[in-house]
């Protein structure tokens, strides 16, 4: 049975012939950008923004940092976070002052200063709302042509009445993040798009179920998703609408279909980026700044003794 | 309304009278012109007078109308392969005569590539016109042994593709979308049969068909690039006739045969693909609901009142499904209905009225409860009413007039969602416009080697509502574009109207027997628009109105061409360059979102473009070897505020060079091989200059923001069918049926050719704190040899 689980896929094969290879080609080349990574979060412990500039596409190497900018979050209150170049270059950390407190609040405005030369970058966001996550649940799946055998989670969460709320729902299997392009996970309100106007409720499919690894086998089939004795842990980010069309957008750009699937891709476009540069780094600067709010919920898979479902 | 005064009035009963003052002392002789065997009518035969250079060609119906001075003439009718016939008239009264043109044997059936005089691309004063008829079609070896009407106009000269899946063809550099695809006069928005390998067309209900490419007669509109014309066949007034075929894919069946002899007949035409039917054995994915297939059914009627009076009716329904299970799946169909009716007013004025209903739907389904599922339909109907006038005014003089209203009944989404049975809609309202045109052509020989066509049509288009109305603000060009206002229009309120005045001119120069000269020159306008930002034209591309944020697309096109044949008409040469201006073509910012999107508006850019190009066809038309060659040397580019800095930019179907090969070469009565050879230049993809990463995605980024800035490497494919006859005669007697094996291989050196590249991260999951490894992925649609055949019969 198991060369027929993907018998879907040799039939749209048997129909199309799609093949793939992979190739480097000669690219044009361009001034390098600068890239900041600035995802801060209200959690405990230090919080990182990282500053590098661009690489050619094809150099395999890590970005190289940049070093000795000045970095600095102001808040609509006056406070001023201050984020030193410690261990590692490129990398500035916040440390809280005393281990309890965290950084920022649902509703404080943050604006984010990085001096760099003679360039200065800039952006400002909010901090969002997020709701609770209610459960997550475990479900025994069959072998099928689209599942392997194994349990697969669905978390529930209900998203706040009002129109607007933006979300990026990360994933830890067994404490490691799920970062595979095609396990991005973000919500606008309860469904995937502004205008969609589906608020105010459980978070639809698929975004509920999207909290499943996407692991392969060596001939392309899923791994389990979850096996008895696997941890899942799920964490609701607030962001602001920008960043869910960036992410949005990522997804679009580097979780490729690949073969027969490419004929509906969309082309090849830069993303978007809420900071602004000055001087040097005008209009070459990447990436994205952004002050969350968490919600977290954790669950233990358990088959004897799996959490009751949802009504 | 100044022009209906009595005065303007008064002006046109005198033209009239002038008119009819010239036409004294002279007769007309019309009637029309048919195939002896089945009734057909035969669209664009000759009748010439003998020994001079006026005469008629006959229209979509196979009506024809002649007017001489009295006297005595002998009319000479002739037809490709058909036999010329010779008519002795003495002309001193109207007259009617039908001619039944014979087949000229068999022999010649078989490397027939035109169905026209031979020398008609000589004399034929429009230009940039290609003609294929069903023979043809069925001649060039085709993917998986099916012979396809959009694949065999895909080696012509000037028409291209993205790739081998994709929808529709590009002309002359415009988009998919700038087509207008005619079946019988009805508009088919989508052309294809999974996804783009096939198009929806039956080859064997299809009689003919036309693509203008250029000089386009002002009787058509609509659209700027080009305009195909598919003629369906009428069915056999004569006897019962079925062909069909059986092959890898799909099986096909048609029947014709007379209704009331000589006064009415019927063709009815169906095919299924059953991939999904043989797998379903062996694939359990394909139990409970699930499919892989199309069909498509083509049907014709056709009742003769009298001499001056005769009905059509035709349609087409068509669906394909990519379906998971009986809940989840994709599926696409267009449905068309078009009445005729011909009436002749006089033996020289010919009318026709058609009424026409087309729809276009696509269906996405997702969720397998009904507690949580995601409904998606979007569609396009649109009811045309038409009225064409030919005026047969004399020998020289054959004028066009007419008009023509489109309602359309644009449905982007009529969405909604179900999550743990909390059901939402999420669809978008319907868009009504309306779209009118009124032209008037005449076709006039002026003297023996000048000949022209010059025309006007003028057009018309208003966005309607009930609907809510945006207003966008300004923002840096190729940002989304933010509402600043909205309000609800009320039911047939007029949002916006637009209209175009849209010259058409051809002119042929014939220099002797053998060559001519022809230059034309035309302004097109098209009023609704195909949006799609994907690499190819897909399925789930959307038609939008032109609107209150979008402008009608304007296209003015210059050509110029010479025309030679060489070796008594054996072989065609001509060459053409063309020189296109198009305005408001519509673009997308990055990042577009098209899909249920009510603020769809917002992302959308207009651009302007240029295309030219060089075009070479030698075609060879008789003898055992047969085929023909093209050529084209083609650049086209846009410049869209937002996009490439500002800058002309290559769009995604710019090929510098196309050539296509088709040869046929017959061995004998049975035997026959057919071969296509393309070679095309890559096409213009975006591709990154730099690498970053966002918390741990590695993000590709141009950063010179340049658009279509390399090109993926060249294509080039060989196919091969041999053709096999079935014996003529069985123990001595003559065989009643026909039949013919089709035996092909698409892609024979298996080269796999690029359909696109795309960069991502490389497979597998990242270590955190490593950099992330990228990859550069080409693509091939289709990367192997594909074997086929089929078996096809007649009787």
């Amino acid at each position: 049975m198991k060369s027929l689980r993907f018998s879907i896929l040799i039939l749209l094969a048997g129909v199309f012939f799609s093949c793939e290879k992979e190739i480097t080609p000669d690219l044009e080349t361009a001034d390098p950008q600068i890239l900041v990574d600035a995802f801060i979060t209200d959690q405990p412990g230090e919080q990182v923004i990282r500053i590098a500039n661009s690489l050619p596409y094809f150099t395999a190497s890590t970005l190289p940092p940049v070093r000795n900018a000045s970095v600095e979050i102001k808040d609509d209150l006056g406070t001023v976070y201050i984020f030193t170049e410690k261990n590692e270059a490129g990398y500035y950390v916040w440390t809280p002052a005393d281990p309890d407190s965290t950084f920022g609040r649902v509703g404080g405005e943050y604006a984010l200063e990085i001096k760099t030369g003679n360039s200065t970058i800039t952006s400002t966001v909010y901090m969002g709302r997020v709701p609770e996550i209610d459960t997550i649940q475990f479900t025994y799946e069959e072998e099928s042509p689209f599942n392997a055998e194994g349990y697969v989670a669905e978390f529930f969460a209900v998203d706040p009445q009002g129109v607007g709320d933006t979300y990026w729902i990360k994933t830890f299997k067994n404490g490691a993040f799920l970062n595979l392009p095609g396990e991005i996970n973000v919500a606008y309100d309860a469904a995937f798009s502004a205008g969609s106007n589906v608020d105010g409720q459980n978070f639809i499919l698929p975004i509920r179920t999207s909290i499943n690894p996407l692991d392969e086998n060596e001939d392309g089939s899923l791994k389990p998703a979850y096996l008895p004795g696997d941890s899942i842990r799920v964490e609701i980010h607030s962001i602001s609408e920008d960043a869910f069309n960036f992410f949005l957008q990522a997804q679009e750009q580097i979780d490729r279909p690949g073969g027969f699937g490419e004929l509906f891709a969309v082309p090849l476009a830069n993303l978007p980026t809420n900071l602004i540069a000055t001087g040097q780094w005008e209009n070459r600067v990447v990436g994205f700044f952004n002050v969350a709010t968490v919600s977290q919920r954790s669950e233990w898979l358990d088959p004897d003794n799996l959490p009751p479902k949802n009504p | 309304m100044r022009f209906f005064s009595h005065k303007g009035l008064l002006s046109l009963f005198f033209l009239f009278v002038a008119f009819q003052g010239i036409a004294q002392g002279n007769f007309t002789i019309s009637g029309y012109l048919k195939d002896a065997s089945d009734g057909e009518s035969l669209i664009g035969a000759t009748v010439v007078v003998e020994g001079s250079t006026q005469g008629a060609i006959s229209n979509t119906y196979g009506f024809y109308s002649l007017t001489l001075p009295q006297g005595e003439y002998t009319l000479v009718y002739s037809y490709l392969g058909y036999l010329t016939q010779k008519m002795p008239i003495s002309l001193n009264s109207n007259q009617s005569i039908d001619v039944e043109m014979r087949l000229e044997g068999k022999e010649l059936e078989e490397v027939v590539i035109t169905s026209e005089a031979l020398d008609e691309n000589i004399t034929r004063i429009g230009m940039s016109v290609e003609k294929l008829d069903a023979r043809t079609i069925k001649k060039i070896p085709a993917f998986l042994g099916e012979a396809d009407v959009i694949n065999s106009i895909r080696t012509l000269p000037g028409v291209s593709t993205v790739g081998e899946g994709a929808s529709g063809f590009n002309v002359r550099g415009g988009g998919v979308g700038q087509n207008l695809v005619l079946l019988d006069e009805a508009p088919v928005y989508n052309s294809s049969h999974m996804l783009g390998f096939f198009s929806v067309f039956n080859p064997d209900a299809v009689k003919d068909l036309k693509l203008y490419k250029g000089g386009i007669p002002a009787r058509y509109g609509g659209r700027i690039s080009s305009i195909l014309d598919i003629q369906m066949k009428e069915g056999s007034t004569k006897k019962l006739g079925v062909q069909g075929g059986v092959g890898t894919i799909f099986s096909r069946i048609a029947v014709d045969a007379p209704i009331v002899k000589d006064k009415s007949s019927f063709i009815l035409a169906a095919r299924r693909s059953y991939i999904d039917v043989i797998a379903r054995p062996f694939v359990d994915v394909l139990s409970d609901g699930g499919a892989l297939n199309f069909y498509d059914i083509t049907g014709k009627v056709n009742y003769k009142f009298s001499d001056k009076d005769r009905i059509y009716l035709s349609g087409y329904t068509g669906r394909d499904n990519f379906k998971f299970d009986a809940n989840q799946g994709f599926s696409w169909g267009n449905s068309t209905l078009t009445f005729r009716w011909n009436h002749l007013m006089s033996s020289r004025l010919f009318m026709n009225i058609s009424a026409i209903y087309a729809d276009y739907d696509y269906k996405l389904e997702f969720g397998d409860t009904p507690s949580d599922k995601f409904d998606w339909k979007s569609r396009i109907r649109t009811i045309t009413v038409k009225p064409d006038f030919s005026w047969y005014l004399n020998a020289k003089n054959e004028i066009s007039f007419g008009g023509e209203i489109i309602r359309y009944d644009f449905n982007p989404a009529d969405a909604t969602t179900v999550s743990s049975n909390q059901e939402t809609n999420i669809s978008l309202d319907e868009r009504f416009s309306y779209e009118g045109a009124l032209y008037v052509s005449n076709k006039q020989t002026l003297g023996t080697r000048l000949s022209a066509e010059y025309g006007l049509r003028w057009s018309m288009f208003s966005y309607v509502g009930p609907g809510t109305i945006y207003e966008y603000g300004d923002v840096e060009p190729g940002k989304r574009r933010p509402v600043v206002n909205s309000y609800e229009a009320e039911s047939g309120e007029v949002v916006s109207s637009f209209n175009n005045f849209e010259p058409r001119l051809a002119i042929r120069y014939k220099i002797n027997e053998y060559s001519s000269i022809k230059a034309s020159y035309n302004r097109m306008a098209q009023y609704i628009h195909l949006i799609s930002n994907r690499t190819a034209s897909i399925p789930l591309d959307v038609w939008n109105p032109s609107t209150n944020n979008i402008d009608p697309q304007i296209g003015d096109q210059i050509a110029l061409g010479y025309f030679r044949n060489l070796k008594n008409n054996e072989y065609e040469v001509s060459v053409e360059g063309y020189y296109k201006q198009t305005q408001n073509q519509v673009e997308y910012i990055d990042g577009a979102d098209l899909l249920i999107n009510e603020f769809l508006e917002g992302d959308l850019l207009s651009g302007e473009g240029r295309a030219y190009g060089l075009e070479f066809l030698v075609k060879k038309q008789k003898g055992k070897l047969t085929g023909w060659a093209s050529y084209t040397l083609a650049k086209t580019e846009l410049k869209t505020e937002g996009i490439n800095n500002g800058t002309w930019y290559p769009t995604r179907f710019d090929q510098r060079h196309n050539l296509k090969l088709t040869v046929i070469y017959n061995f004998n009565e049975r035997w026959s091989l057919s071969s296509n050879f393309a070679f095309i230049s890559g096409t213009p993809s975006t591709w990154p200059t730099d690498r970053y990463e966002v918390q741990g995605y590695l993000i590709p980024h141009n950063g010179n923001n340049s658009r279509n800035n390399l090109r993926i490497p060249a294509y080039h494919r060989l196919d091969v069918s041999v053709t096999l006859k079935g014996k003529k005669e069985k123990k001595g007697k003559p065989r009643k049926n026909e039949d013919y094996w089709v035996f092909g291989v698409y892609n024979l050196y298996g080269r796999e050719n690029p359909f696109s590249i795309y960069f991502t991260q490389q497979g597998g999951r990242p270590a955190m704190g490593q950099p992330v490894p990228s990859t550069g992925v080409q693509v091939a649609i289709i990367g192997s040899i594909v074997p086929a055949f089929s078996y096809n019969f007649k009787f």
